[in-house]
């Protein structure tokens, strides 16, 4: 059941994106970035629909598959964006979310559901919900600080080449694309660290050890350090092209891992095999 | 004599040198002068003058163009080499692209209509402009209106100063807590600064090698003078740095820029080099966070948003040719009106004179039932055998197409311009119209009445 409504979230999603992308390409036409709004806004709604139906369905395993992991993701990507739109008033920025959230979305459309197996009543504790919720947000919003430092690059390439073409024209300036990225990377580090703080905490519960060198685990606290660092360099000064990049190799990190972990079985027990492997740190 | 019709003749930035040009701009009190001597001389039955500094045209509602080259020629004798004339839709289909902004130097200016309209006022104003000239004019401006609204012409940077506050705006979005800098005293320097200071920056700067013009400058400018010894200080304390010396080397060098990114911790800094010869040394641009302009890269961002507008130029085209077609069908079917009228008055006089011509022989034999029998026979012929002519006369009038009203007027010898009608029927079925071609003799009656 869930899954059709999850596709009929994706079918909106996908006309947002068309609305969005025509937009960039007739930016004389606001209506269609309403237009796009409106049907993100829709999209997002029967999206939480299908998150709910989906919950009682499978009790909220299907979270800890990647399918799951993802539509979560794009769900609060698209809040997310949404939020920002209504502060910043960004409807260009729609244009590179919206393809990504449809791309993203595809794996967990086709199929059943995953959800290997429902999670045992270990793990019912309120910091996994915490958790889970967390690091998507947080993943979400590196995603969103993803398409913005794109956006960055494009624009700098033609404005610092000389070279006044299809950017130039459409998107914001770079200062203010420099300071979403900045900002972007900030709230996402802060969601992130609450979501290892709930992490470390479940484990501590569950697993009875913080750190057990799982392989999440090391990926998740490099994805965490990065973005840290990240934060601070802004501190001291790090900003413009060189930042963008760094988000841009950043996020590649997270998405990468994201998929590699869930693709390769037995690789972290974040997947699967909750309970099996407890151990009291695998040093 | 050639028909009552639209004539224009003029000179502009195309046909004609500044040096020409500059002799015609007619402004104020010198032009209602000209207006009224425009329409004082014979055959001109109204008159209209555009003068702006890239163009001088006269439009005139007369049998000619004759006094539309005499405004030129008693002017200044060699104006005649200049001179571009137009007739009838060529006529409109010329204001209408001139009003739309499609004529001018910069393609899709602004300001173009509202010298038009100025134009027309002033015309108005001197009682040159009568009710063909208010047609035409207020349906310039409608569809000035309507490609400025339909199309994208107006839009994209202009002037060397927008196209400044364009890269500023592409680069700091404003310029809030900036601060620009403005070095030497250029004139393009000076209106660019002006520009960017509408971007809310927090102050400017000025320096330049002259103390004394330095001073003056920043008064201008709202600026606060600071020592040319500085400048190096400076570059790290200014976002904006507009350069326009009359130095013939570079004033700003890549080691300067270099030593001043270190200053001001990579804060990004745009260089705008107006001057040529160049004044900032081209290698900056290679720096981190440096954004460095010259002339030929600005004019870069006009072309570019004029390139985009030719595209909008030729919508535009087509809009205007609809408008052009529009106003002449509208024209044709007021021309078409009159002899329409003067057609069934004349039938309807004849009739009634034959019923009565009847009457009068054969009346006596007739009751008052068979008398009106007569006279309505009468009126019924005249109604039958116009009806189809009518409705052929008015849907060719509509279509834009008064050649079939001339063809009638010529046949049926109706002299519009006479105004008569049924009240001299005698006159005008014997022929006697000695004046005017019949077609258009009519339509320009219709445009005076």
């Amino acid at each position: 059941m869930s899954i059709v409504i999850l596709r009929i979230a994706a079918a909106l999603y996908a006309v947002s994106t068309a609305a969005y992308v025509l937009y960039f390409a007739r930016p004389k036409h606001p209506r269609l970035a309403m237009a796009g709004a409106t049907t993100l806004g829709l999209g997002f709604l029967v999206h939480a629909v299908a998150i709910g139906v989906g919950c009682s369905e499978f009790g909220g395993a299907e979270f800890f598959s990647l399918r799951g992991g993802l539509a979560l993701m794009v769900w609060l990507a698209a809040g997310a964006y949404l939020l920002l739109n209504r502060f910043y008033h960004l409807p260009t920025l729609g244009a590179f979310i919206t393809p990504f959230i449809v791309v993203t979305l595809l794996p967990a459309l086709f199929g059943t559901p995953g959800h290997p197996e429902l999670p045992p009543d270990t793990l019912r504790h309120p910091t996994v919900t915490v958790h889970i919720i967390s690091a998507v947000l947080g993943v979400a919003l590196f995603a969103i600080a993803f398409g913005a430092a794109l956006m960055y690059l494009l624009q700098e390439r033609e404005v610092k080449g000389k070279k006044f073409g299809v950017m130039f024209l459409r998107l914001p300036s770079l200062d203010k694309l420099d300071r979403m990225v900045q900002r972007l990377v900030r709230a996402g580090f802060v969601v992130y660290t609450v979501a290892l703080v709930a992490g470390t905490m479940t484990a501590t519960a569950v697993w009875k050890s913080a750190w057990s060198w799982d392989l999440q685990q090391i990926v998740s606290l490099t994805i965490w350090l990065l973005y840290g660092v990240m934060v601070q360099l802004r501190h001291s000064g790090w900003h413009g092209r060189r930042y963008a990049l760094l988000t841009l190799v950043g996020f590649a990190l997270v998405l990468g891992s994201m998929v590699t972990l869930k693709v390769v079985p037995g690789a972290t027990r974040h997947v699967g095999d909750y309970g099996t492997r407890v151990s009291g740190g695998a040093q | 004599v050639s028909a009552q019709d639209v004539y224009l003749v003029g000179l502009s930035h195309k046909s004609a040198p500044i040096e020409v040009r500059e002799r015609f701009a007619l402004t104020g009190d010198t032009l209602k002068a000209a207006l009224v001597e425009l329409r004082a001389t014979d055959g001109v039955q109204e008159a209209f003058v555009v003068s702006t500094c890239n163009r001088v045209e006269v439009y005139v509602q007369a049998q000619g163009d004759a006094a539309a080259r005499r405004f030129f020629t008693s002017r200044a004798a060699q104006a005649g080499d200049h001179l571009y004339a137009k007739a009838g839709a060529h006529a409109v289909r010329h204001l209408f692209r001139v009003s739309a902004s499609l004529d001018s130097m910069v393609l899709g200016e602004q300001q173009i209509l509202g010298q038009v309209k100025e134009a027309y006022g002033l015309a108005s104003a001197a009682g040159s402009a009568g009710s063909f000239i208010s047609r035409l004019c207020n349906h310039a401006f409608a569809t000035a209106k309507r490609v400025r609204t339909e199309t994208d012409i107006g839009k994209g940077t202009i002037s060397m100063s927008q196209v400044a506050v364009e890269l500023v705006e592409k680069i700091f979005g404003d310029l809030k807590g900036r601060s620009i800098l403005l070095a030497g005293a250029g004139k393009m320097g000076t209106l660019s600064a002006k520009a960017l200071a509408s971007l809310g920056a927090d102050r400017i700067l000025v320096t330049n090698r002259s103390v004394e013009r330095g001073q003056a400058l920043a008064a201008q400018v709202n600026g606060h003078f600071r020592d040319w010894a500085e400048l190096q200080r400076l570059l790290s304390e200014a976002d904006v740095v507009i350069v326009s010396t009359g130095a013939p080397n570079y004033v700003l060098t890549r080691e300067m820029l270099a030593k001043a990114m270190k200053a001001r911790r990579h804060r990004s800094i745009v260089l705008i080099d107006l001057a040529v010869p160049r004044n900032v040394d081209p290698d900056c641009a290679d720096l981190g966070d440096v954004y460095a302009y010259d002339v030929d890269d600005m004019q870069k961002v006009v072309d570019s948003t004029q390139e985009a507008r030719k595209g909008e130029a030729l919508r535009a085209e087509a809009i205007i040719e609809a408008e052009v077609l529009a106003f002449s069908r509208e024209r044709e079917t007021r021309a078409a009106l009159p002899v329409l009228i003067h057609l069934r008055r004349r039938a309807e006089a004849i009739a009634r004179a034959e019923a009565a011509r009847t009457l009068s022989i054969a009346g006596a034999s007739l009751d008052e039932r068979g008398r009106r029998s007569v006279e309505a026979m009468a009126q019924a012929i005249v109604n039958k055998l116009l009806h189809v002519p009518t409705v052929r006369l008015k849907e060719s009038a509509a279509s834009g197409d008064g050649t079939l009203a001339g063809a009638v007027a010529e046949l049926f010898a109706i002299d519009a311009e006479s105004g008569g009608g049924a009240e001299r029927p005698a006159r005008a079925s014997q022929g006697g119209q000695p004046d005017a071609g019949p077609g258009r003799a009519a339509a320009a009656s219709s445009d005076r009445n």
